[in-house]
Formats: structure tokens, sequence, C-alpha cells
């Protein structure tokens, strides 16, 4: 049917529901927005039940202490006060921030390196080598930490008997001071495959013709990369900062599975994530816990939210 | 009277081409489309040298899987004592192996708990996917209201540490006799709001609008219209889904961790941590080369199921970069 | 010395298909050359092996007499507008344009200072700021050619510039890119697919198909004389009519007609008694001038006129002969693909077209007859497709 059909001489004849503007939506928009619900509906109640609301009540519980004598009682923002008060609490903050702070730049450098370096096709076997790369992404956190404890041991592992082959001194991985860095070589090994892939296909969407563009205005490799390539893959690296972010906040497996190889090393209180967890249940005191939890949320955020602004400021990579 | 022929006349239908020729067409075809090296400018040293850092990057990779593999034979004091990356007499690979089918010492026993693995991440990754296809089918061709809110909230979660999540279920659970129940377990693991933004995104990407208004318009109901027009188009983001689903709860320490305890409810990660405290405790069972051999286990399963679909999580990943 | 030469250019893939096959070309000082045919002909693939973007398979590429196919494409001094304008999207115009000049180390006052004559040139100066997104598509085009001629290079290279741009604009940007050439002075080779670009535009003009060269002459050469069957079909809108026909005693058999050959009598000698293609272009079909004379001299054709397209600048018209169609789409028709077609317009069918003064009487339905200059029309051997000449 033809506008033309429509025109009646005073001018267009508007279709039902629109004279009274957009407010109302079609009785058909309508019910096909119900059948939309139903699709999200299953979603939204596991959601709901396994998300909101445990969120829900853990922030209701960390407004209540329990006492030994005198039961539960409202207590308001006791907790968090206790929280903000507690140094190893914020000490362990600062751990893990530390920790991020440098594990993911250094990770996502190499990452990039080698994804650049696959994009232009200059490994030979890169398929063989991208799989390779990815198989710690396979590898469950637990089992990845076990395997570096042997690993690291300072006694009895491989890598300070090949440093004393090569004539280095043993270096103790696992004492207090080398702990950190040991972790961070741990989770580079762990997330650098994942990201160079996820930084790999983002290069690949790179168009050609602009590549080209740049090789016939004789721009040199480095220049290419760092210059044109790299900020085109911006949405990428934002998004990777972002989920590595909060994955880095959340440290909890790796130091508790080293402590059991080299005991004491990490405290009840060396990430906000063990902190909670000891508090929570090890300790029974699970309004505190709940707090902490809440406060190392409101943590995240913060971070995650500074993170991107600061990538997206920048335009060089460091 | 024929017509003259303008140009040569069409080819014969190439003769059905073996998989092995497919793909080194394939292959050809990927080469020519990629810019050539030598454009590049590089010289030769540089090549090399480039080469070599990703090989000596494979090696780093590969050292703590071939390190397991290597002293999975081996005995627990062989483990300590002959160098790391060459095997030593004896060969106790299988009888190690056996031992994973015993308590060993107390704590329960692997086999258990690997059985518990498959069960709580096929079954978890499963649920986790058919949600996640729903909604994200749901949010990405349906608007209704508040459906902008939901996805942000959802998208939020994302944020969320998972202790803030695990400590209060595991109360509740306390409440509703849920402690020790594998639906404990299963169910959180079908929330995933990273499986809800991948789908999402891809039915945006993958389905033209026009196929399902076609739909509508010649009478289709919404669910035939999903299940036979969407989800075929949905298959390499499902699988996708599915398998970052199923390594999500396969790998998932704390959440087990908090809720069981119950030894024979443990999958293999909490069951593994339980045996590295007890083995520095006390060095009494024999543990280590059971560890080494039950991280072994645990890693092959995951790793052949990506090398096996590989073709579908490639494109998955991509999903996540270039849409933003 | 030609300032590009292409001397048996040959392509052929990995995976065995031949895109460019033996091609001759050389292109002269600031002289404006258009390579032109459909898709999948090579012309694109011909371009880039110019600038060095393609690796060359056998043949050679030479820049003012001198071998450049092992010279890397940063070194030959080429600058090409690609058709999506391969635009830096994170740059903004200022710095896309003077990207190369900071790949050169141009020190800074220069370069601004070249990149504001440039933009000026392509009525860029008040978008210096913007990102490629914030452009409209003709902006983004005009950048792509500020980044090209702000490198002052020796060879221009352009592929398919204009085509996703919308007609209108199209139109417009034709003479710009005529005048930005004419400005710069370089030798200059451009691709289209579309034949009014290549006819407008070219000082000569390349048409290719499938790989091999088909005729490579002036726009008028190639309107007047076309080479063979694909370059008569190619060039000039609309199509140039197609029959079969045959020669016998003098004249040329067209179905039920004859007309005279004119000058062509002795060209076609060897094709006496046989069967030859006939062209004729729509627009030397002229209504009303077939007088007795005429027809007596054999210079009229008559037709049925099926359908009638007015344009309000002309008037096309639809006609059937009694001879067979020997055009492209005509053997498509007969190899069975519009079969079914053919059943339901059967009162529609027409195999010629005539392109009249708006104010002509013709009507569907009709009876007409054309007049028919003979050295207007053209000849082609029906085996090999060659102009009979």
């Amino acid at each position: 049917m033809s506008e033309t059909v429509l025109r009646s001489p005073a001018g267009v004849i508007a279709p039902p529901g629109a004279a009274r503007g957009r407010r109302r939506r079609s009785v058909y928009a309508r019910r096909r927005g119900r059948s939309g619900l139903a699709f999200v509906t299953p979603f939204m109640i596991i959601f709901t039940l396994f998300m909101i609301a445990p969120l829900g009540y853990a922030i209701y519980q960390s407004l209540y202490t329990t006492k030994l004598i005198g039961g539960t009682r409202f207590s308001g923002f006791a907790n968090y006060a206790a929280v903000l008060r507690s140094g190893p609490f914020w000490g362990g903050v600062i751990r893990v921030i530390v920790f991020g702070g440098i594990q993911i730049p250094v990770m996502l450098a190499i990452a990039f390196f080698f994804a650049a370096i696959f994009d232009l096709g200059v490994a030979r076997w890169g398929p063989v080598l991208r799989a390779i790369y990815f198989i710690p992404f396979a590898v469950p956190i637990v089992v990845s930490s076990l395997m570096w404890g042997f690993l690291l041991d300072p006694a009895y592992g491989p890598f300070n008997r090949l440093m004393n082959a090569i004539g280095f001194q043993n270096f103790n991985w696992l004492s207090a001071n080398l702990m950190l860095p040991s972790i961070i070589i741990i989770a580079i090994w762990e997330w650098t495959g994942y990201n160079c892939i996820i930084l790999y296909t983002a290069l690949k969407s790179v168009p050609r013709d602009v590549v080209e563009a740049a090789i016939l205005d004789d721009t040199p490799l480095w220049k290419i990369i760092l210059r044109i390539k790299l900020p085109m893959v911006r949405p990428a690296i934002i998004m990777l900062v972002f989920i590595n972010t909060i994955g880095a906040m959340q440290l909890f497996i790796e130091p508790t599975i080293l402590n059991n190889y080299q005991a004491g090393v990490v405290s009840n209180t060396w990430t906000p994530v063990i902190d909670i967890y000891n508090t929570a249940i090890s300790d029974g005191e699970y309004q505190l816990g709940a707090a902490m939890a809440v406060v190392l949320a409101v943590v995240i955020i913060a971070i995650s939210a500074a993170s991107l602004a600061f990538r997206s400021r920048r335009r060089e990579f460091a | 009277m024929s017509a003259p022929p303008l140009s040569a006349p069409p080819p014969a239908r190439p003769r059905a081409q073996t998989r092995r020729e497919r793909r080194r067409r394939e292959r050809l075809e990927r080469q020519d489309a990629a810019i050539p090296v030598e454009l590049y400018g590089l010289r030769r040293g540089t090549l090399t040298a480039l080469t070599a850092c990703c090989v000596l990057f494979a090696v780093f990779i590969l050292a703590p899987v071939v390190w397991v593999i290597i002293n999975s034979t081996k005995t627990q004091a062989n483990i300590f004592e002959s160098f790391g990356f060459w095997f030593a007499a004896p060969f106790e690979f299988f009888h190690t192996f056996a031992n994973l089918f015993r308590d060993v010492d107390g704590d329960g026993t692997y086999s258990q708990w690997f059985l518990n693995t498959v069960l709580y991440s096929v079954s978890g990754g499963i649920g986790a996917t058919v949600l996640a296809a729903l909604g994200g089918y749901g949010f990405a061709r349906f608007e209704f209201r508040g459906s902008k809110v939901f996805f942000a909230v959802i998208i939020a979660g994302l944020l969320v540490p998972i202790t803030l999540i695990a400590v209060p279920l595991y109360l509740a659970y306390a409440k509703v006799h849920l402690i020790n129940s594998i639906w404990g377990m299963i169910l959180p693991s079908m929330v995933s709001p990273v499986g809800l933004y991948l789908m999402r995104t891809y039915v945006e990407l993958s389905i033209p609008r026009e196929l399902t208004d076609a739909a509508r318009i010649d009478g289709a109901s919404e669910p035939r219209i999903f299940f036979r027009i969407a989800l075929p188009l949905m298959v390499p983001g499902v699988m996708t889904v599915l398998l970052l689903s199923v390594a999500g709860t396969w790998n998932n320490y704390i959440l087990p961790l908090i809720i069981f305890s119950d030894n024979n409810l443990y999958p293999v990660t909490v069951g593994m941590g339980l045996w590295s405290q007890h083995a520095s405790n006390s060095g009494d069972a024999n543990l280590y080369p059971l560890i080494v051999m039950g991280g072994l286990v645990t890693i092959i399963p995951m790793i052949a199921l990506f090398a096996l679909l590989q073709r579908y999580w490639r494109g998955g990943l991509l999903l996540g970069s270039v849409a933003n | 010395m030609s300032a590009i030469s292409l001397g048996k250019l040959t392509k052929v893939y990995s995976t065995g298909v031949k895109a460019l096959d033996g091609l001759d070309l050389d292109v002269r000082d600031g002289e404006f050359v258009v390579l032109v045919g459909p898709s999948g002909c090579g012309k694109t693939t011909a371009l880039r092996m110019v600038a060095g973007l393609e690796t060359i398979t056998s043949g050679t590429v030479a820049f003012d007499g001198q071998v450049v196919n092992d010279v890397s494409p940063r070194h030959r001094d080429v600058a090409m507008v690609f058709q999506n304008y391969a635009l830096y999207p994170h740059l903004t115009v200022a710095e896309n344009i003077g990207f190369a000049l900071t790949n050169k180390k141009i020190p800074k006052r220069e370069r601004e200072q070249r990149v504001r004559s440039a933009a000026a040139a392509l009525g860029l100066s008040g978008l210096l700021n913007r990102r490629p997104a914030q452009l409209s598509g003709g902006q983004r085009q005009r950048v792509a050619m500020g980044r090209a001629i702000v490198r002052e290079p020796s060879v221009f290279l352009m592929d398919e510039p204009l085509s996703n741009l919308d007609a209108k604009l199209r139109v417009q940007m034709r003479s710009e890119v005529l005048r930005v050439h004419k400005a710069i002075g370089a030798a200059t080779l451009y691709v289209t697919h579309d034949q009014v670009e290549a006819m407008t535009m070219g000082d000569r003009v390349a048409v290719l198909h499938d790989g091999v060269l088909q005729q490579y002459a002036t726009p008028r050469e190639l309107y007047d004389r076309p080479a063979n069957l694909f370059v008569a079909e190619f060039i000039g809108s609309p199509e140039m009519n197609l029959y079969e026909a045959s020669v016998a005693g003098g004249e040329l058999v067209l179905g039920s007609q004859r007309l005279a050959l004119g000058p062509a009598e002795a060209v076609l000698a060897p094709y006496r008694g046989q069967k030859v293609i006939a062209g004729v272009r729509p627009e030397d079909l002229r209504l009303g001038g077939a007088g007795r004379a005429d027809q007596a001299a054999g210079a009229a054709l008559t037709a049925d006129v099926r359908v009638v397209e007015m344009l309000g600048s002309e008037k096309h018209a639809f006609f059937a002969i009694d001879a067979a169609a020997a055009g492209a789409s005509a053997l498509a028709a007969a190899a069975g693909e519009a079969e079914a077609d053919a059943g339901l317009l059967a009162e529609q069918a027409h195999n010629g077209m005539a392109r009249l003064d708006p104010r002509s009487a013709v009507r569907p339905g009709q009876r007409v007859t054309f007049g028919v200059d003979p050295r207007r029309l053209h000849f082609f051997d029906p085996g090999t497709g060659l102009a009979i000449r």
C-alpha cells in the first residue's frame, strides 16, 4: 500500500495513537515488549536470586552486629567504621593496588607486543604459538599456583637449581620480599595469553587499507604499530584494563596456595579478599566481613572508574 | 543458430574438495589477504629476533605444563630431589594414577572430586548458556520498559567481588538447608553477566532485524522465531559462551570453598587446595605425587576441549573487543 | 619516456586465480589515464601492483623508464587515494593530511604550511581540527585527496574514489578531481567501474575484462570505433543494440529487412554469405528521418515499439525487430535464464532501444521506421567478437 493512498486532501492520516504524541506505544509494540520480557525473565530470576538477593542480604547484615552477649542488634555503620580504621585491611588494599599497578601494564604490554607480532604475520607457526599461549586460560588458578609453587620452591624447585647451575645465587622466591613479585610473574603467566588473543583479534579488525596507506606514506614499522594500530584498538584495551583490574583487586587464590609452600609469609590480611574470607568464615564474624566486602566493592568501582578515565585521556601507550 | 562466444564458457563446477584441499585453499586465501611482510621493511635479523621472542615466551608458558607431565611419573622423593625437567626412575605414573581413586588422606577421593567438577561445570555451563542465550536475544531484539536499566544492572554485576556474593549465599543456604547441596553450587554458576553481554552483542551483529521482522509478518510466534531462525544463527556465539561458562565453573574455587563442608562434594579445585594444605602440614601421606598427578588430570580435559572447539571461541572473543 | 609503463603485467594468486593477464599500458607525463571494467576485471589489481602493494607474478612496472618491480612501495614516490579513503580515524584532518610529511621529517613550520595550502585547495580549511568520523562522505574523500597531493608525488593513483558518494556528489567531484590533477600535473592512473566517469575524465581509457586488456584509446575512439563486442557494449549508455545478421548480395540482412552497407561493403567482403554481428547505437536511430529516399536507399529500419519511457530530456523507445539479439544480456536469455519471464511479458518483449527527441510522437504498439546512417553501423565477427575493419 503506497503512501499516496493514505493521503487525504487535508493531509496525511496519522496511524492510531500517534496523535497523542509518542507517549503511548501501540498495542502491538507493547505485546512484543512482553515477549521480550519473557525471554529475559529466566535470566533475571536466577540473577536476582543468586546475585541481587545475596548482595542485598550482605549489605543488610553489614549493618548489624552479633555478640555472644546481647545477640544480634542493629549497629548502623559501626562495622564500616571498624573496617575504615583497620590498618591491616587497608594494607591489603594497598598491596593489591600495587600488584595490579605493576602486573596489569606489564602484562598488557607483553600481550600487545605478541599480538602485534602475530598480526604482522612475522612469526612462523603463528597458530601453534597462539594456541600455546592460550593454555594457561584452561588451567584453574589453583592448579597454576600449585605448579608454580613447586617450580619456585626455594629448596627443591627447578628454577633455583637452574640458577645455581648458571652461577646465580638461590633466591627465596616465596619469601616475604619476593612473594608479591613472584605472584606477579604467575599472574602474567596466567593472563597474558588471553589478553594477547583478544588484542590479536582486535588488531585483525584494523582495516587493511589504512595500514597500506601508512606504508605508502613510508611510515616506519614501529610507528605503524604504536601510532596507528594501537590507537585503533583502544576499545579493546580499555575493556581489558577494566576486566584485569577487577580481577587483580580480588587476588586470593595464588597467595593462599603459595602459603602452603612457605608458611607464614601470607598473613591473614595479606589481600582484602583473604581478609574477608578469614573474618567471615574462619573467625565467624560474617557481619564485619560483609562490611569489608562492601567497602572492597566500592574501592573496586572507584579504581575501575579511575583507570578507565586515565586510559581514555592518555594517547600513548606507556 | 548459436550465439557467438563473447568470452570463455563458464568453468565446469569444481569437483568436491577434500577437507585438506579446502583448508589449504583457505590458508592461501588468508595469506593473500594479509599484507605481505616485506612491505613492512623489516630486516632479516629483526624477523628472527621477533620469532625468537615468541618462542621464548612459549617456553615460559609450557614450562609448568611440561614440569607437571614429567613429575607425575616420579615418587615423592624424586619430585624434590631429582632435576625437575627430566625424568627419574622409578616410573610411578600408573601407581600414582591409581591412587587418585582412593581416599588417600581422609580428605576425600580425587576421582569423586573430578566427577563433581564435571557435574557442576557441565550443568552450570549449560544452564548459564541457556539463560544467556534467551536473555541476550531478549535484550537485543526487544524493547520493553526497563530493558536498559536491567541490562546496566546486570553488567554492573561484574564489578561485585565474589566474596560479596559467596559469603551471604553461604549464610542464606544455612537457613534453607542448602549448605551441602549440589544445587547450591550449580545455580549460582548459571549467572553469567559476561555470557549475557556476549550473547546480546552476538545477536545484534549476526541476526539482521529484517529476518525476524519478515518472520513476524509471516505470522510466526516469538518462540518459533527464536528456535527456528535465531538460534541456528547464534550457534558460534552459543558455543563460545558455553565454553567460557564451563571453564569458569570448572575453575571456580571460592564459591565451593565457602558453601561445601562435605569432602565428597568438593570440586577438584577445593580438594587440591586441601591436599596442598595438608601436604605441608603433615609430611606423611605421600601427597605430593598425587597433587602433581591431580593437577595433570585436571588440566587435560579443559585444554583438550579448547583445542577441539577452537573455531568457535575464536570469533566469540572478537566480539568482546569489537563491540564497544 | 612515459611516466608509467606496464609491460605484460600479470598476476596469478596462489590459489590459481589469474587476476591480470599480460597488461601493456603506458601513461605519459601529466596524463590522466582511466582503467575501467566490470568488477573482477583486474583493474584494481593492476593499480595495486603499480603502487607496490601487490606482488608481481610476471611482467614489469616502470617509472620513467626505470623498472621498479623490486622497489618497495615506500620508495616509489606514489600517492594513492583508496576507495574507502583509509583515513586514520584517531587523527584530525590536519594530522591526516600531514602524516606523510612527519615521516619525512619535514620541519613543523613547512609542514603546517603545506597542509594548510593543500586543505585550502580542497576547501577543507575550516575542518582541519575535525576527526574523520565527524565528516561527511564528500569531505572524507577530499581529505583522502589532500593526503595524497600534499606529498607532491610523481605518480598519482586513485582506486574508485567516487564510488562511495551519492550520484549528485559524484558529478561534482568529477570536476574537482580533474582540477586537482591539473594543478599537480603528475601522471595519474584512475580506476573505476563506471564508464561515464571513464569517458568524461580520461585522456585515454583502458578497458579491461577478465584480466585482459580489451582496448586502450581516447574516449572518442572507444565510442566511435570499439575494438570488440565487449567494448562496444560496455562503453556508451544506453548500450549499443546488437543483432545477428548476415551479408548477402552487398546488403546487410537483418531479420526480414535489408540495409545498405555503404562504405562498409568493402570491409565486409570476406563475410559475403556469412553471419556477422551488427550493432547500432540507440542515439544513431532517427525517428522521422526515414523519408522515401532513405527507404529506397536501404537506410531505414522498421520496428514495433513496445515500451516508451519518458525521461524529460529524451524519450527511450524500446522496440522489437525480427532479428535475433546478440548482446550479452540476450545471450543470457538464450541460455535459458530469462525463459520464465519471456512468456509473461511477450507483448512487451523487445530487443532494441532508441533514444529520441522528447517531443517525438511515439506510442507503444506503434510500428515506426528509423533512419539509419550506414556509416554509423558497427560490425563484429561472430566467432572472435572482434570488430570488422
